[in-house]
């Protein structure tokens, strides 16, 4: 059928200044982006990019941004993310970059990596972590992300569960 | 015999048999249902027709509105003593050519172009137009495209026309950022591109400066 085809791109904000990520907004972010587009693909990218560009969600606990392009432009979108440098917000610049995580049709699907990669993270966590109250608190995140997904489908829930245990890492 | 009307066509040997053998094909008798299927007396596929002169073989029959066909081929064709003679006389080609295409398409391409003021007298050197070059790419298409590897191959200062070298896939960026720009220096100018061409030695002659007599 005739309709306008999207490209979501998952980001996740990488950042060595743990205050970086609580001061993402998503207009902030979006305008951040858009320059860099016309700053790498001139005016012919800035307009090429910008006509279905959105941001479609933010999380500023775990850094994860959703961008929409269109079907025909995402390549200019993603190959421009690498010169993100620095966020500037209210005066204070901290340095970053945007890892691409994945690359999907629908948000659906991007939801779904994002739930895989979500648990992924927390045994990494798991792993690395030093505190014992921490480690109970992820290991009680992880069993109950396992009882989860043998129930059900049930990504929303398990997605705020792994977020909630990401909070206290940081 | 003589109600039968007769139609060649160039079938060949296979599907001629294939139709002979359905049996609707076989049945004379139209309309009266399907179950008729009686083959024509003295007439079946396989069989030379009598009291012809030239042999000529029944390879289908097929079924047609206006009455029964019978689809034949002259058999000189068929046999194998005829074919022979008729191939001797054609003669054998004396020499074998070999035809090399290349699908490489070539690397770069060339382009002749002139730089035209609005009120003359603005003086370039060779470095302030490759500048002005990649600043009119850098425009549109932004630092990406910028550094496609141009060159200038030749360049004149009184005429302000130059030979340019692209990569063949920024050829068409090239050519749009050119057509794109519009000033310099707060002076309005335009680009003029007078040939393009995939060969350097293209560039050299032009027909349209060609003086006659």
């Amino acid at each position: 059928m005739v309709r306008f085809k999207h490209r979501y791109l998952l980001c996740e904000v990488v950042s060595d200044d743990p205050r970086c990520r609580l001061t993402l907004e998503d207009r902030v972010l979006g305008t951040l982006v858009r320059d860099t587009i016309a700053r790498v693909h001139g005016t012919f990218g800035a307009a090429a990019c910008s006509i279905g560009f959105a941001v479609r969600y933010l999380n500023a606990y775990t850094g994860i941004v959703l961008l929409r392009c269109r079907k025909e432009f995402y390549r200019l979108v993603w190959s421009a993310l690498p010169f993100i440098t620095s966020l500037e917000n209210k005066g204070h610049r901290y340095p970053c970059f945007l890892n691409t995580l994945h690359v999907g049709g629908t948000i659906r699907t991007c939801q779904k990596f994002l739930i895989q990669y979500n648990r992924r993270q927390l045994l990494i966590l798991l792993q690395n972590c030093t505190d014992e109250g921490e480690r109970e608190a992820i290991q009680k995140s992880v069993t109950k992300n396992c009882l989860l997904e043998e129930e059900s489908a049930g990504e929303e829930l398990s997605d705020s569960g792994g977020e909630e245990t990401a909070e206290p890492m940081e | 015999m003589a109600s039968l009307r007769f139609r060649v066509t160039p079938w060949s040997l296979g599907e001629l048999r294939a139709v002979a053998s359905h049996p609707l094909s076989m049945s004379r008798f139209r309309g009266r249902g399907r179950g008729a299927k009686r083959k024509h007396p003295g007439v079946s596929p396989g069989r030379k027709l009598r009291g012809s002169s030239t042999s000529w073989w029944i390879l289908a029959v097929s079924k047609s509105p206006g009455g029964v066909r019978l689809v034949r081929r002259r058999a000189a064709f068929l046999t194998q003593g005829r074919c022979d003679q008729h191939w001797k006389k054609m003669p054998a080609p004396a020499t074998t050519y070999e035809r090399i295409v290349y699908k490489n398409p070539s690397e770069y391409h060339y382009m002749k172009v002139r730089l035209e003021f609005q009120d003359g007298g603005v003086g370039l050197t060779a470095a302030q137009f490759k500048q002005l070059l990649i600043s009119a790419l850098k425009d549109l298409f932004g630092e990406v495209d910028a550094a496609l590897p141009l060159d200038v191959l030749t360049y004149e200062e009184k005429t302000l026309s130059a030979i340019l070298r692209i990569c063949s896939s920024g050829l068409v960026k090239l050519w749009s950022s050119l057509t794109l720009l519009g000033s310099y220096k707060g002076k309005n100018c335009a680009f003029r591109v007078i040939q393009v061409s995939p060969f350097l030695l293209a560039l050299s002659g032009n027909s349209r400066e060609l003086v006659l007599n």
